[in-house]
């Protein structure tokens, strides 16, 4: 039995995941600009020393709800079952992506607050962790890729006179998907678009994230205040098997 | 738990006509199109997989364990561009493994036995991703970064990069494990018994590899002929099979509960 009790709750969470999350981001002070990637060892280490307290404070707070975005994945999770599939092997491939993109930012979060915990190391091994921390915050897109094209199939694949999500929704998917390709490819320059603080691989494919939660984050409300409606409207409590 | 909901089963047989357009149709318009994308990505992936660790980034087979610092930045210098260009098709391309997991999660779902296999299998192979394949990927893209960098730095990328690949094993170990009771206790003839045995094959070389941890060189090193050319056979043969087992599980599949039938004998192309 799917019971749907605190869905609501779970979904209204997702506000202030953005807002708490929008606030770690620009209180991170190697994200606006994000950091260069041409800093030599001894660059890299006098920004540890300089804003230690605020590297350390922005980082605690993503270590702190860094996964926020797992119950509202789980949401579309659910929706994805309600879709008219024969089979629940596009809910098994979303459920398969949720945890591994929080699990590569929890890495690279690691290597950001290792890299502040003793700025007086030796500047090389700093650059060693603030590399590992930016190759690992940019690369970490091949789950998100994934479950943005698994969420487009379900959506195709969902023959049914009202579908959970509308067709715009797959497309979107696959657009968004679209723009998280090139940061993949961050390994290949230092300088350019292509490098973590590049166009592609930084701006393009955050913004990406960001618009992707907020629409997802609106449709999937949609999505679940209409199951409640007609649940309501047909008297049920419970359905489903 | 799924609520998965049957659609009409109108246009049930694949159109005749040439090769491709019944492979779009199977793919499109069949009953059977979610498992017949998932296993045509899985082939897809699996056929990209390979060739861009052999061929572009060229970082398999693995290095010497042995090799002193300027035998490893050179090696990773040779590698400058394959590295991040090969391994970035494999970030760019990851998610499809989620779809191979699924199917294979799925395979269990038909089984006569509880959920709780598909579940812990999905989840394993999630996880297993991250130390068994992103994480030396990370440290071997780093490593080609800065040529520059001190050579201490670069040896401990190298060895990051090459005992995650050999020595990740509990995940696969354990997957492989459950995968094999799996298809032992299923009574529904989903996969032959002699397949789940296999299992135990693949599973089997987790346990040879984990003294690549101890050892730097013979034939327990990361890059030895029983840690590292032994399991690649095994994996090689152990991924043949299996994506032809799934193959043989969708075409009998009947979306019942029961057992799984038997293909008609005279039917000779794929359902």
């Amino acid at each position: 039995m799917r019971r749907i009790d605190g869905e609501l709750i779970l979904l209204w969470t997702l506000p202030a995941t953005i807002v708490i999350w929008l606030a770690a981001f620009v209180l991170f002070p190697g994200f606006m600009p994000p950091m260069s990637p041409t800093m030599s060892a001894n660059e890299v280490a006098a920004f540890y020393r300089d804003n230690a307290a605020a590297v350390r404070s922005s980082m605690i707070v993503f270590n702190w709800f860094g996964v926020c975005l797992v119950p509202i994945l789980i949401l579309i999770v659910m929706q994805i079952r309600r879709m008219a599939h024969r089979t629940p092997i596009f809910s098994y491939a979303m459920l398969g992506c949720v945890a591994s993109g929080p699990a590569l930012f929890l890495i690279a979060n690691v290597c950001w607050l290792l890299a502040a915990f003793r700025p007086e190391r030796n500047p090389e091994l700093t650059q060693l962790l603030n590399d590992f921390a930016w190759i690992t915050f940019t690369i970490l897109v091949p789950y998100l890729i994934g479950q943005s094209v698994i969420l487009a199939l379900a959506i195709y694949f969902d023959d049914q006179p009202n579908p959970i999500f509308k067709r715009w929704v797959a497309l979107f998917n696959l657009l968004v998907a679209a723009a998280l390709v090139p940061a993949a490819f961050v390994g290949v320059s230092l300088t350019g678009p292509l490098a973590w603080d590049g166009v592609l691989s930084f701006w393009v494919k955050n913004i990406a994230i960001a618009v992707w939660i907020v629409v997802m984050g609106i449709v999937l409300g949609q999505a679940v205040y209409r199951e409640r409606a007609e649940r309501g409207s047909r008297g049920e409590e419970l359905v489903d098997a | 738990m799924s609520a998965v909901i049957t659609p009409p089963e109108s246009a049930a047989t694949p159109p005749a006509g040439p090769l491709h357009q019944r492979i779009v149709w199977h793919l499109s318009r069949s009953p059977k199109r979610e498992l017949w994308l998932a296993w045509a990505t899985m082939l897809v992936f699996y056929n990209m997989f390979f060739p861009i660790f052999f061929i572009v980034a060229q970082v398999q087979p693995p290095p010497q364990p042995t090799w002193d610092h300027a035998m490893q930045v050179h090696w990773f210098n040779e590698r400058h561009l394959g590295i991040p260009l090969g391994l970035g098709i494999i970030f760019a391309i990851g998610g499809m493994n989620s779809i191979n997991n699924a199917l294979i999660a799925y395979s269990m779902r038909r089984m006569s036995i509880t959920r709780v296999f598909g579940y812990s299998y999905l989840i394993i192979y999630a996880l297993s991703a991250i130390p068994g394949l992103y994480l030396l990927c990370i440290a071997l893209i780093v490593g080609t970064l800065r040529p520059e960098r001190n050579p201490e730095a670069i040896e401990w990328l190298y060895d990051f990069a090459f005992l995650s690949f050999d020595g990740t094993m509990g995940v696969f170990l354990i997957g492989s494990l459950i995968w094999m009771v799996a298809i032992l206790i299923d009574k529904n003839r989903v996969f032959p018994k002699w397949f789940g045995y296999l299992n135990l094959c693949n599973a089997l070389t987790e346990l040879v590899v984990a003294p690549c941890w101890i050892f730097r060189r013979g034939v327990l090193a990361w890059n030895g002929q029983i840690a590292w050319w032994l399991d690649m056979v095994v994996f090689g043969v152990y991924q043949v099979t299996f994506i032809v087992m799934l193959f043989q599980m969708i075409r009998r599949e009947d979306f019942g509960t029961g057992p799984l039938p038997d293909l008609p004998r005279k039917k000779k192309v794929a359902a």
